[in-house]
């Protein structure tokens, strides 16, 4: 038998792609839990038909650009894209809805690219994104939490899905959109008003980030991405919502726990931003990606358009990641000075 | 105790290493037949003192250091020179290599040794001199000659000499055993070397995972003044680079040496072969070998002679060739896989790794980079391996260099861990080749290109001195016609003139010396713009005169001191001739000038024939071209070239044939 | 002056250098108008008629005017008829042309027009310059209305909505619902579904071109096949 000749190293650590993608999808699952648990079947029915479209167009496109699609769809990098964006909808959107989002995601920001890795910008923000300015309505509607409404069973998720006609969605503001829409009245009378808040935030929103949050740290326990960016994501939302909280007032913009546990903040902090491929690469980089993106973050939703913003702030930040790793190239050992710029 | 620092990155993979140290080293024997590869360091291969057929005795000189940067090779046990060519090698290119082949005759006879001798009584010249007789190169994997490394320039100041104990790599126990067994033999090493670069501190530093070479050292370093270092266990801490930042804080900058930052830094193996070499005169014939891995039934070490295949190692320790797909030269991070396993052991084999399919599976398909960074997390040189792994992809060099390419160690920590099992350090090592490769084409291609010029610049020079020549005579005899003519004419006041002059023959050396200009030229046009002042004057004073004008005296002192000037440039230009012509045939004009007069000659002769004679040999020359152009129309013809170049040869052909006639005519009619 | 092929001008206005789609000019008002059929094809229309009438003039006085002030001159001349057409429209379709609004004026601005007058009409006599004011207008309100359609088709699902603005009121009923109880798919009306649409129909064209020229390069390599290579340099002497 002929020796194999290959260069070194020979041995190669226990983590693969793959592996990572599959702990990824794991870590979703509390928060996909609490938020079926809140707001019933319909993020579960949109995820699991968002991953069947997702793998279906993967290898389509992959068999396009003429790639073997069995190799390539073992890195489940589209599942993580179908289970992101499934979490990111609202709970009971119909069919075409999802369709049109993961054919953005999948075919246009990924696959226009290059495939896995050469995309600029992530794919399931792009989905988002897409959808939320071509569909607002169906974007912001989203279903009352179990305590402030009726929750809709299994069957009717699926009904809503499939036969969006004879579903009558019950919809409800989000509690980011209450507190937008309402700047004439005092923090504390909205809390008494409206059935959406909770504890801290809104009526299962909280508990929702807190089970991301928990995935998240799971996920860096396990080593799969490094604290820097969310944490930095995290600290400039919960710093900028404390300068600007002021005890309550109609002009303040929410305490900063309010930040943090709405909307899409501790999603976005360990399942957004932590997203390698669109993400600056060294260790300052992604502190400086994660901040911009906090502070982005924070001023779209006070001061912008939209009630949240974290897909927006994701997107422009991609745009900035390869700006971020020029200035922020680490010093290489030997080297004098930080290598900044060069 | 000393502060240990940290190193960024690293890794840890298993580290496997307790498989080969169940049993004390073992002696591997005399092979039948010894192969010595004449380059088993870095720097030049050794040259060969020996001829085939002859007989060597065990730990003669074979083979001596060529140049500085090189190593002796000895012996390894007594024998016949059977062969000097090449032979396969452990080498990562897996290129044959010139070998010196000894067969053994089993005697292990010794040749005569230096009497054994205790280094405090040696000279440091002497220390060396006797190191690098040894041929001892660093045994920890480089195999940089020891001796270049410890032949400190005079007045250098060494803070620290660290011996290299870590053995990071995993599977390998060459040291650690080495430690265990023979740590007085490698304390007397440190203390040969500490002698030798005299330096503030020696340490050794060792991984915390080898509690029993620590303490076989700490025991035998008792009271000598060597500290032992302890310091936690992980990929690449042996890394020269990374242990001596984990030892001192000090970065070795980049492209620099350790002796930039006050250390020389050696391995423990080479520390115990300096003790050797320089205690009993024994010079580098052997070393230890881990032979490991799950297709070897009993893994262990062995002491064994220099230029033992490495199947007779194999062999001993029980090798299954059935379950090995490679055989590794080295730890599974760094080392390269061999060719066959007949290549011999040389200086720096620290571990031979025999692994089985299951222990280290064939590299799976690599995927898309997903940035996730793990790379750059593990990278000892804090590189973005990523970055640098889309720059050598898409061939952008400048970039890959800009991050610091060159400073990658090759350690294979980015590869291990990456999750889409991509071999960076493969592109990386073709990246550095090819911008090596491009950086010599761009040398010779500045190298030609200044060549180049030099010669374009020769030929300028040469032409613009022969224009110069040329002009300078042509002046020189319109010069002496005009003198002629004007003889008596000049009644300039002597006293003006003499000013003139002065100033014009400075103005040209200022001139001369500022510009490239000829100052001939200048001074030529000073002459000829005076000149037609002077004209000019004359001409406006002619006119004044005839129309009676009264600034006629105005005019006249003026066309006076028109040609007291014109005089004075004449006689500066005069003055410059006279100077220049004594060096004119200047030395790098010769060629040119002996090529002028060759064809000056030329054609005198041509001239000084008669017209007879230039008929006939513009004949000759014709008949000549057109026998030429006759074969290489034959030529073409055979070797079925295109038709319109067989045809534009035949009516060239037919040109020269009638040209041919014509000259036939011409001279037949100068004959008559 | 060298002969001009029709054919050719046809060819390279509509196709092979399309201003849209291969020289990529005149981008503003093709992302801008083109978020359905009637838009598109008011300013195609347009552009169309003004590349007429400045190729036409630019042709004409290619002669008289020097060299130095050229562009002025022709700017000049575009923009009059932009403005003559600017109020035709508001006489004749006075919705349309609150519609359009503000790229109507930037027609003049459209590099298109300027780049037709100085690259080919102040070259050519009148007749070519002529035809190829009406080839590339055409060629660039193809693209125009093409893109309308796409963008129409995806953002409303209908196509030949509000023809009435352009036509009178006989088109009132021209529109194709091709989607019942369709959802506006609002991207492709926004600027961003014009550039995405605009990008899919260049790369469509590559597609059609590689195919052509692989195509060709098929039919060349036959005959050729077996003959020897024509040997080019080589010194006669
Ligand atoms: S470890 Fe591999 S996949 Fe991750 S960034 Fe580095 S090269 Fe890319
Ligand atoms: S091989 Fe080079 S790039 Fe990779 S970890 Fe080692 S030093 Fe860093």
């Amino acid at each position: 038998m002929a020796l194999m000749r290959v260069t070194s190293p020979h041995a190669h650590g226990p983590l693969s792609t793959s592996a990572v993608m599959q702990q990824v999808l794991l870590a979703t699952v509390p928060g996909v839990l609490v938020l079926t648990a809140f707001f019933g079947f319909g993020t579960l029915v949109n995820i699991a038909f968002a991953a069947l479209l997702a793998v279906s167009f993967e290898a389509l496109a992959l068999k396009l650009r003429g790639r073997p699609p069995g190799f390539y769809l073992g890195d489940c990098s589209a599942l993580v894209t179908a289970v992101l964006l499934g979490i990111a909808l609202p709970p009971y959107s119909p069919w075409w809805l999802i369709a049109v989002g993961i054919a953005a995601a999948i075919l246009m920001a990924k696959h226009l690219y290059g495939g896995l890795g050469y995309n600029p910008f992530n794919p399931a923000m792009v989905g988002y994104v897409v959808l939320l300015i071509s569909f607002p309505v169906q974007m912001t509607s989203w279903a009352p939490p179990r305590g402030a409404g009726e929750v809709p069973g299994l069957l009717e998720a699926l009904r809503a899905c499939f036969t969006p006609g004879s579903f009558d969605a019950i919809t409800m503001a989000t509690p980011l959109d209450v507190l937008k829409q309402n700047d004439a009245l005092l923090v504390r009378d909205l809390w008494a008003q409206s059935p959406q808040f909770g504890r801290w935030a809104g009526l299962g929103w909280e508990w929702a980030n807190l089970a991301f949050l928990a995935g998240g740290l799971w996920l860096l326990y396990r080593r799969i991405f490094t604290w820097h960016a969310p944490v930095a994501m995290l600290a400039v939302i919960a710093l900028m919502a404390a300068l600007f909280y002021d005890g309550g007032s109609s002009a303040s913009g929410g305490s900063p726990l309010f930040h943090l546990l709405s909307g899409a903040t501790m999603f976005g902090a360990f399942f957004i931003v932590t997203d390698p491929v669109t993400s600056a690469v060294s260790v300052r980089g992604r502190l400086v990606y994660g901040a911009l993106v906090g502070l982005l973050v924070y001023l779209i939703r006070v001061f912008g358009n939209y009630p949240d913003a974290v897909a927006f702030a994701v997107l422009i930040m991609n745009f900035a990641a390869p700006f971020i790793d020029q200035y922020t190239q680490p010093r290489t050992y030997g080297h004098a000075g930080t290598g900044d710029g060069k | 105790m000393r502060k240990i620092h940290d190193f960024h990155g690293g890794i840890h993979p298993v580290e496997n290493k307790h498989q080969s140290l169940h049993t004390p080293i073992r002696d591997a024997g005399i092979p039948a037949e010894l192969t010595l590869p004449l380059s088993q360091h870095i720097g030049a291969p050794a040259t060969p003192l020996v001829a085939v057929g002859e007989r060597v005795l065990k730990g003669q000189l074979v083979a001596e250091a060529t140049g500085l940067v090189s190593a002796a090779l000895h012996a390894p046990t007594s024998g016949t020179v059977t062969a000097i060519e090449p032979r396969p090698i452990a080498h990562p290119s897996g290129l044959p290599a010139p070998c010196l082949v000894i067969a053994s005759d089993g005697e292990d006879a010794w040749c005569e040794l230096p009497p054994p001798c205790s280094f405090e009584t040696l000279e440091r010249p002497e220390l060396l001199a006797r190191i690098r007789a040894a041929g001892i190169a660093g045994m920890g994997g480089a195999g940089f000659p020891a001796a270049v490394k410890l032949g400190l320039k005079p007045g250098t100041q060494v803070e620290t000499l660290i011996i290299n104990g870590t053995e990071c790599e995993p599977y390998i126990t060459a040291d650690d055993i080495l430690m265990r067994e023979r740590a007085a033999q490698i304390v007397r090493g440190a203390q040969i070397l500490a002698h030798l670069v005299a330096p503030a501190e020696t340490v050794i530093g060792i991984e915390d995972n080898k509690p029993e070479a620590i303490a076989a050292m700490c025991a035998a370093a008792e009271g000598t003044g060597i500290e032992i270092a302890v310091f936690p266990t992980k990929y690449p801490s042996g890394g020269e680079k990374q242990l001596i930042e984990l030892l001192t804080g000090k970065q070795v900058p980049s492209g620099g040496l350790p002796m930039d930052v006050g250390v020389v830094c050696q391995n423990v193996g080479t520390a115990a072969a300096v003790a050797d070499a320089v205690e009993h005169g024994r010079p580098l014939i052997s070393r230890i070998t881990t032979v490991t891995g799950a297709a070897v039934d009993e893994p262990q070490n062995f002491e064994v002679l220099l230029g033992t295949p490495m199947s007779h190692l194999l062999a001993l320790a029980g090798y299954r060739a059935a379950d090995n797909p490679r055989l590794v030269m080295g730890g599974p991070m760094m080392g390269f896989t061999v060719p066959d396993p007949g290549v011999p052991i040389v200086k720096t084999t620290n571990c031979i790794l025999a692994p089985s399919a299951q222990e280290l599976p064939a590299p799976p398909p690599a995927q898309a980079c997903i940035r996730c960074g793990l790379c750059a997390e593990a990278c000892p040189a804090s590189l973005l391996p990523q970055q640098l792994y889309w720059f050598a992809r898409g061939r952008e060099f400048e970039k890959a260099e800009a991050h610091n390419l060159f400073d990658c160690i090759e350690c294979g920590a980015c590869s291990y861990v990456c999750p889409s099992n991509i071999p960076l350090v493969q592109y990386y090592r073709a990246a550095k080749a090819e911008v090596l490769q491009m950086r010599r084409d761009a040398q010779k291609a500045e190298h030609s290109r200044q060549r180049f010029e030099a010669r374009q610049e020769r030929l300028e020079r040469e032409e613009a001195e022969k224009e110069a020549r040329r002009a300078a005579r042509k002046q020189a005899a319109e010069e002496k016609a005009r003198r002629a003519a004007d003889a008596g004419s000049g009644e300039a006041d002597p006293v003006q003139a003499a000013i003139e002059r002065a100033q014009a023959r400075k103005a040209a050396q200022a001139a001369g010396a500022a510009s490239e200009e000829n100052p001939l030229q200048k001074l030529e046009k000073t002459v000829v713009t005076t000149r037609e002042r002077l004209e000019k004057a004359e001409a406006k004073l002619a006119q004044a005169r005839s129309e009676g004008a009264d600034h006629i005296a105005a005019l006249e002192t003026g066309v006076e001191k028109t040609r007291a000037k014109l005089a004075a440039a004449e006689q500066a230009l005069q003055d410059y001739q006279a100077q220049q012509t004594p060096a004119e045939p200047a030395p790098a004009g010769d060629a040119a000038q002996a090529a002028i007069q060759k064809a000056m000659a030329a054609r005198a002769a041509q001239a000084n024939k008669s017209p007879l004679e230039k008929a006939r040999d513009n004949l000759e020359k014709l008949e000549a071209r057109l026998a030429k152009s006759e074969a290489r129309l034959a030529e073409s013809r055979a070797a079925g070239e295109e038709e319109k170049i067989v045809e534009a040869l035949a009516s060239s052909v037919e040109r020269l044939q009638e040209k041919v006639a014509a000259a036939r005519a011409e001279l037949a009619a100068e004959e008559s | 002056m060298a002969d001009v092929s029709y054919r050719e001008l046809s060819l390279n206005g509509l196709w092979k250098n399309n201003p849209a789609i291969v020289q990529l000019l005149g981008l503003c008002p093709l992302l801008a108008v083109t978020s359905s059929v009637v838009n598109a094809i008011g300013l195609g229309l347009a552009t169309t008629l003004v590349l007429v009438i400045s190729n036409t003039s630019v042709s004409l006085i290619r002669n008289i005017v020097s060299d130095a002030v050229r562009l002025p001159a022709f700017v000049m001349i575009i923009a009059s008829a932009v403005t003559c057409i600017e109020l035709l429209m508001q006489a004749y379709t006075y919705e349309l042309y609150q519609i359009l609004g503000i790229f109507l004026p930037l027609i003049t601005t459209n590099c298109v027009i300027l780049g037709r007058a100085d690259g080919f009409a102040c070259k050519h006599s009148l007749l070519p310059a002529m035809y190829d004011g009406l080839i590339m207008g055409l060629g660039f309100a193809l693209v125009l209305v093409f893109l309308g359609a796409l963008r129409e088709l995806a953002g409303s699902g209908a196509l030949f909505a509000n023809m009435d603005l352009l036509f009178g009121p006989v088109a009132a009923n021209w529109k194709i619902v091709v989607v019942d109880d369709y959802q506006n798919f609002l991207l492709a009306i926004l600027p961003p579904g014009a550039f995405i649409f605009t990008g899919l129909i260049i790369a469509v064209k590559n597609i059609i071109d590689a195919r052509i020229d692989a195509r060709r390069a098929a039919l060349r390599e036959k005959p050729v096949k077996g003959s020897k290579r024509v040997r080019v340099t080589g010194t006669i002497s």
